[in-house]
């Protein structure tokens, strides 16, 4: 069975270093990236299942990279937005803009390698 | 004989001073309310960065402990658990810290939905009674039949009841009792209330105190080699937040006796 790619897009090399680990031991295939520009190239060389998408990327928004591979129709089968503000506005707007679903951080990531299990298995996807 | 306009010069004077003050005083104050902003700005800067490089050290800590990486045997496993409550602490404590910084700025906002009192006690209670049972403590909860439900912002109330009995459990010694009741509350001119009460066979809190401890940062024992530590953030965010839903939380204690918190909420949708 093929693994499943995650492409996880965040600027914290710490944070990524720990869910990196987490993930391909849960037997997910995964590359991570900083910023959006590096977000768009990843998407469309490794083609993810998901996307772990955190919103706030320094000076940028994480929101962008969805939107521009949307436009390409090269968006994931899922993606999943990352932020610290528990705000409806925020929620809604990810909705929008093609997310499946929007984790408050701190996010539990224990439960990821099982969350991102049951998106995959979504017939919605 | 003197100048018929003499006297007037001083008064001038005066008056040109004192203007001059107030204008110094206007520059002063205009400068501590831009350094508070910074500083606020600050706090909320860095406890969000705090948490970052916490959560990395909480999740690797956690990959090792449920034997990931492999076998861990059980004095490592305690070793690791010991790592996880200690940076989940301090990642509560950072997080109360930017709760604050984000209430001194006005941008706690409400995000409400309905549930009942019921399932909140029951969810806060169910995460504090493994610490309930290690000190030997009872819990009773008993809620009034009937009560309507809340729109609320549930994260926030859930925040106030966590820290009332965390604070419940921690102040009252091994054996004691500790108790959630919820009934309904006084009528106000905003219409009917639930009221919620928190109370504990604990050490009880001295009169004078009863004020004090709902501030920002005070601690009644606020020496260095207090045996309760904490941000001293916890009561006055729970106050911050039962009254952004236009609640009321006060206590009632004596010292030695045990304290009973209560606050209000409205019932139905706030206005």
């Amino acid at each position: 069975m093929v693994r499943a790619r995650v492409l996880l897009v965040e600027d914290s090399a710490l944070v990524v270093g720990a869910l990196r680990l987490l993930l391909e031991e849960s037997g997910y295939s995964v590359t991570s990236a900083a910023t959006v520009r590096e977000a768009i190239d990843a998407a469309e060389r490794d083609a993810p299942d998901v996307m772990l998408l955190d919103l706030t990327l320094r000076n940028e928004s994480g929101l962008d990279v969805l939107a521009s591979l949307a436009a390409a129709h090269r968006a994931p089968r899922v993606t999943i937005a990352l932020t610290g503000h528990d705000e409806p506005a925020v929620r809604e707007q990810c909705l929008r803009a093609g997310c499946r679903d929007v984790l408050i951080k701190p996010i539990q990531p224990m439960e990821l390698p099982t969350q991102i299990a049951t998106w995959l298995s979504d017939p919605a996807a | 004989m003197a100048h018929p306009y003499a006297h007037k010069l001083p008064l001038e004077e005066r008056l040109a001073a004192l203007q001059e003050q107030n204008l110094q005083l206007a520059r002063e104050l205009s400068e501590l309310r831009n350094q508070e902003a910074l500083k606020t700005q600050f706090l909320s800067n860095i406890s969000h960065d705090l948490r970052t490089p916490l959560t990395a050290v909480i999740t690797h800590a956690e990959i090792l402990r449920d034997g990931i990486l492999g076998t861990v045997n059980e004095r490592q496993r305690d070793s690791l658990s010991g790592i996880i409550s200690g940076s989940r602490q301090l990642l509560n404590m950072v997080g109360e810290i930017l709760t604050y910084a984000r209430g001194a700025a006005n941008q706690l906002t409400l995000t409400c939905s309905t549930f009942t009192i019921d399932a909140l006690i029951e969810q806060v209670c169910a995460v504090n009674e493994p610490l309930i049972a290690k000190k030997g403590q009872t819990l009773a909860v008993d809620i009034e039949p009937g009560l309507p439900p809340l729109s609320a912002d549930r994260e926030q109330i859930a925040h106030v009841l966590a820290n009332l009995l965390s604070n419940a459990i921690e102040f009252t010694p091994p054996g004691g009792r500790v108790w959630i009741n919820a009934s309904t509350g006084p009528l106000t001119e905003r219409g009917s209330t639930i009221l919620v009460e928190v109370g504990d066979t604990g050490i009880g809190i001295a009169v004078e105190h009863h004020e004090l401890i709902f501030r920002e940062f005070a601690q009644v024992d606020a020496s260095a080699s207090r045996s309760h530590h904490g941000t001293g953030l916890g009561l006055a965010i729970a106050r911050k937040f039962v009254e952004l839903h236009g609640g009321r939380i006060w206590v009632e204690s004596t010292l030695g006796q045990g304290s009973r918190f209560y606050f209000t909420l409205p019932a139905g949708t706030p206005t």
